[in-house]
């Protein structure tokens, strides 16, 4: 079958190399304190607009967990004189892709949009932002949805498995221990008044950012800006950041019973590193090597060579301040020790020796290339925007972020890996049938072993 | 905007589209196979998928694993899936390793089986099992797509069993199985190769030709088993199941069998899918979930499927401790609005534009275009369809709506899969 002159054992050489740059980012500054940040992408008629205010999960106030959520999930529920029906019926005439959110370090809303509706969606997205009323009937169904919500992943063995995990990384109290969306007791404490105020406080032009990506130039964007938000007005309170502060000493098994279940869920976690850690890239590298691609070592060792599962993976979740380290799998149920102790010992061995110069090329390459793949869309360049105005990097971060992942050295990842990735201070969280995979996981001697308590995810 | 488009056949009957677009260095390969579950002999489900993992275990040039490892150290993305019709392959990489991923592609169709051994098999087989205990056995609902085909198709439609398969059969898939499909169902001419992204076209052939032209055309592919052809297309008469077990809170599905995708009554479905549950400002919405409350999310969609009959399937997640039979009701009472004039063109115009605002949104990653040409051509052979297909929607009146959903939506012609708490037994009522 093959023509002569082609070698199929050899892999063909790469072509004619193309340069890829990161879109410069224009940043102005409007006179109430709303920063405008813009990055324009012509290729597609399509624009992402998102409003980032400081009305995150970290400026919730003691107790309200969940508050900033319900915030946000109650702005297109009524506002500038429109009820929620009007508002849905605006969004879906003008074929807006809304999306509100809450992240721990910020409170979201923004809409993606056809080039032709952009003024439109300002309009709209100034009532939610500046003018939402909160409807006490609205108020009362967001949140037996959310109730809704609590108990579906209740009932589901993987989101246990999360939960729980996160209750075991930070310390009972503390918060980020608690889901960011709440939690059945905080959601059931809040009323109307206090979300209201909460976003009136909150939603505040000073130190708030506008983002903008696609197929518009910076003047048109501040002129819409300034239409639309350039007469909003005041400051968030500045609000003292959390404590950190892991639960565990030890690594811990922790338990969650789920009689019946034809798999474990695997969790294995602890506190992680901050988005603004001077060594992200090498984390990053790292964390690659480790379970972060699927040629990674997690996912080679109990995928592709014992065959225990579909996948397995691990991640840093970054944010302003410590995030959270984790590697997770679903395995079947006999092997459940047994992946346990893989997962711990690939663990260890990234700490103990260094990465093979393959490796180290491999990751590096893998990170650096796959960067450009997320910024084909306007909502992807957007959201490297909202990286950029939440963790305070650099305008010119992304056009060298490339450059810094490729010289993270083996001494680098070896150093992250001793620096981020604690064997012996993690919660081990499996979530199976208890009966028959207690006796092998605790002959694996990691440390003490505790049966959680449902009731604690309650609170 | 027009998305550009080159198609041609190479001798050995691989269809292939070019899509160019230089805005960033990447280019997207995309290869769908015109087979998928619905080939599968009656004892073999699961086959087309568990194939499909196989395909990343090497080739004969290719060594176990190294198609991914290739893709990942360039920094690229890639996966593949197998569905009711086709099982697509897809890698996305930096323009400059457009010949990588060729080579590595082409391999897979022209020197896989040299590389099969039982012990890859064994080990995929177990992964796959996996597969199925994590996304279905193990996950509150996760059969509602197997039991829907099975209540909406007849037990000799391909459509009937799941694109994941049985247990049972997938114990029983031996290395011939695995040797005698691709033999069967993977050959130049029962495949579509699309190129979209950072690319020069001339030099694309030349690359293609050099990779691909060398492999053999196949034999004929043989029909389909069992009977495609639904006639009538419709049920005749209401289909129920109720599910008990390990799922939280209560949730109904309802289903209808429509006309396959291609048809116009399937651009009608699509719209009136977008009626019901398209955004918030939807009448299941609006109604069920906003208004009376019965719901606490819905969803409605159809599927794009071409093999006799298609399906629109309606989704409620009712509150804890509420008797789904009364959102039933509800969801049935506000369909059968949709066929009872109620429609208007204000309506139906929202709905369009809100599918022609995510068909560009979606436009823009080069690799759903990719795919999106891919499909087009393995159904329709019209990649042209990417920039036209929007023509169809808007062709789409209310009172074709209406007359859509008075044929097919009504109570002759529906399946009701209810789940409940509680614990685990199966009763057909």
């Amino acid at each position: 079958m093959s023509a002569p002159g082609l070698d199929r054992a050899l892999a063909p050489p790469r072509g004619p190399l193309r340069p890829f740059h990161f879109t410069p980012v224009h940043r102005r500054a409007l006179p109430n304190g709303l920063t405008v940040l813009v990055a324009e992408t012509r290729n597609f008629p399509v624009v992402t607009v998102d409003v980032l205010v400081d009305a995150g999960g970290t400026v919730e106030p003691e107790g309200d967990a969940g508050i900033a959520t319900m915030a946000t999930s109650l702005l297109e529920s009524g506002a500038g004189g429109r009820d929620a029906d009007e508002i849905a019926e605006r969004v879906d005439s003008l074929g807006l892709s809304l999306d509100a959110g809450v992240g721990w370090d910020t409170g979201q809303a923004g809409f993606t949009c056809l080039r032709a509706r952009l003024e439109d969606g300002f309009e709209l997205l100034a009532d939610l932002v500046r003018r939402p009323v909160f409807p006490e009937a609205e108020m009362e169904r967001v949140r037996d949805e959310r109730v809704s919500t609590i108990q579906q992943r209740r009932g589901t063995p993987s989101s246990v498995a999360d939960e729980v995990q996160g209750r075991w990384i930070f310390a009972p109290g503390t918060a980020f221990a608690r889901p960011l969306g709440g939690t059945l007791r905080t959601l059931g404490g809040l009323t109307r008044d206090e979300v209201a105020a909460f976003h009136a406080r909150r939603y505040r032009p000073a130190g708030a950012t506008l983002v903008a990506a696609g197929d518009v130039g910076v003047d048109e964007v501040v002129a819409l800006a300034e239409r639309w938000f350039g007469d909003w007005e005041g400051a968030g309170e500045a609000v003292p950041p959390p404590e950190v502060r892991p639960r565990l000493e030890r690594t811990t098994l922790v338990l969650v019973d789920q009689p019946g279940s034809v798999q474990s869920e695997i969790r294995i976690g602890h506190v992680g590193v901050a988005r603004t850690a001077p060594d992200y890239a090498a984390v990053s590298v790292m964390n690659a090597i480790l379970g972060g691609i699927f040629s990674s070592r997690l996912n080679l060792n109990l995928r592709e060579r014992l065959g225990y599962t579909y996948g397995v993976s691990s991640a840093f979740a970054t944010r302003r301040q410590e995030g959270t380290f984790g590697m997770a799998t679903a395995v079947q149920t006999e092997v459940t020790a047994h992946s346990v102790s893989e997962m711990l010992r690939d663990m260890r061995e990234i700490r103990e020796a260094p990465v093979s110069a393959a490796e180290l090329d491999d990751a590096r390459n893998f990170l650096a290339g796959v960067f450009p793949l997320g910024l084909q869309t306007t909502d992807g360049v957007a959201s490297k925007l909202t990286s950029i105005a939440t963790y305070g990097l650099p305008d010119d971060y992304y056009e060298h972020y490339r450059d810094q992942l490729l010289s993270v050295t083996a001494a680098d990842v070896q150093g992250a890996a001793q620096r981020r990735l604690w064997p012996d201070r993690a919660a081990v969280v499996v979530a199976g049938d208890a009966e028959k995979i207690r006796l092998e996981l605790e002959a694996l001697d990691l440390g003490p072993v505790v049966l959680a308590d449902p009731a604690e995810l309650e609170d | 905007m027009q998305i550009p488009i080159e198609r041609y056949e190479l001798d050995n009957g691989l269809k292939v589209v070019l899509s160019e677009d230089h805005t960033t260095p990447v280019v997207a390969l995309n290869i769908w196979y015109n087979v998928g579950s619905r080939n599968e002999r009656a004892d073999r489900t699961g086959l087309a998928h568990l194939f499909e993992h196989m395909m990343f275990q090497g080739t004969q040039h290719v060594p176990e694993n190294g198609h991914i490892a290739h893709v990942e150290r360039v920094g690229g993305s890639l996966n593949a899936s197998t569905w009711l019709d086709r099982t697509n392959y897809y890698d996305t990489v930096p323009s400059d390793r457009l010949e990588l991923v060729l080579w590595l592609e082409s391999d897979r169709l022209g020197f896989f089986v040299p590389a099969l051994t039982q012990e890859k098999l064994d080990n995929q087989r177990a992964v796959v099992k996996n597969e199925r205990r994590q996304r279905v056995d193990n996950q509150p609902y996760g059969d509602w797509d197997e039991r829907l085909q099975m209540l909406l198709y007849p037990p000799d439609h391909p459509y009937h069993h799941s694109v994941i398969g049985s247990m049972e059969h997938l114990d029983a898939t031996s290395l011939d199985d695995v040797r005698d499909f691709f033999q069967t169902y993977y050959a130049p001419n029962n495949g579509v190769l699309t190129l979209c992204g950072d690319f020069d076209p001339a030099e694309a052939r030349r690359l293609i030709e050099r990779w691909f032209g060398p492999i053999p055309r196949g034999p004929a592919i043989p029909p389909l088993p069992g009977t495609p052809v639904l006639d009538p297309l419709k049920l005749g008469t209401e289909v129920r199941e109720t599910r008990r077990g390990q799922v939280p809170l209560p949730r109904v599905y309802v289903g209808w069998r429509i006309p396959a995708y291609g048809t116009p009554d399937y651009y009608a479905a699509d719209v009136a899918s977008e009626l019901l549950a398209g955004g918030k400002s939807a009448r299941l919405y609006r109604e069920l979930v906003r208004g009376r409350r019965l719901a606490r999310s819905v969803a409605a969609f159809v599927l794009p499927v071409v093999t006799g009959a298609s399906a629109l399937i309606a989704r409620g997640n009712v509150p804890a401790g509420e008797d789904p039979a009364i959102l039933e009701r509800a969801m049935r009472d506000e369909i059968a609005r949709l066929a009872g004039g109620g429609v208007d063109a204000a309506e139906v115009e929202r709905a369009v534009t809100g599918l022609e605002a995510r068909h560009v949104f979606d436009l823009q990653k080069v690799n759903e275009r990719a795919d999106q040409l891919s499909q087009l051509t393995t159904y329709f052979d019209d990649p042209g369809l990417i920039n036209t297909e929007l023509e169809r929607y808007r062709a789409v009146t209310a009172d074709d709506v209406r007359r859509f959903a008075a044929e097919y939506l009504g109570d002759d012609n529906i399946v009701v899969l209810t789940y409940l708490p509680g614990e685990p037994a199966e009763a057909a009522s």
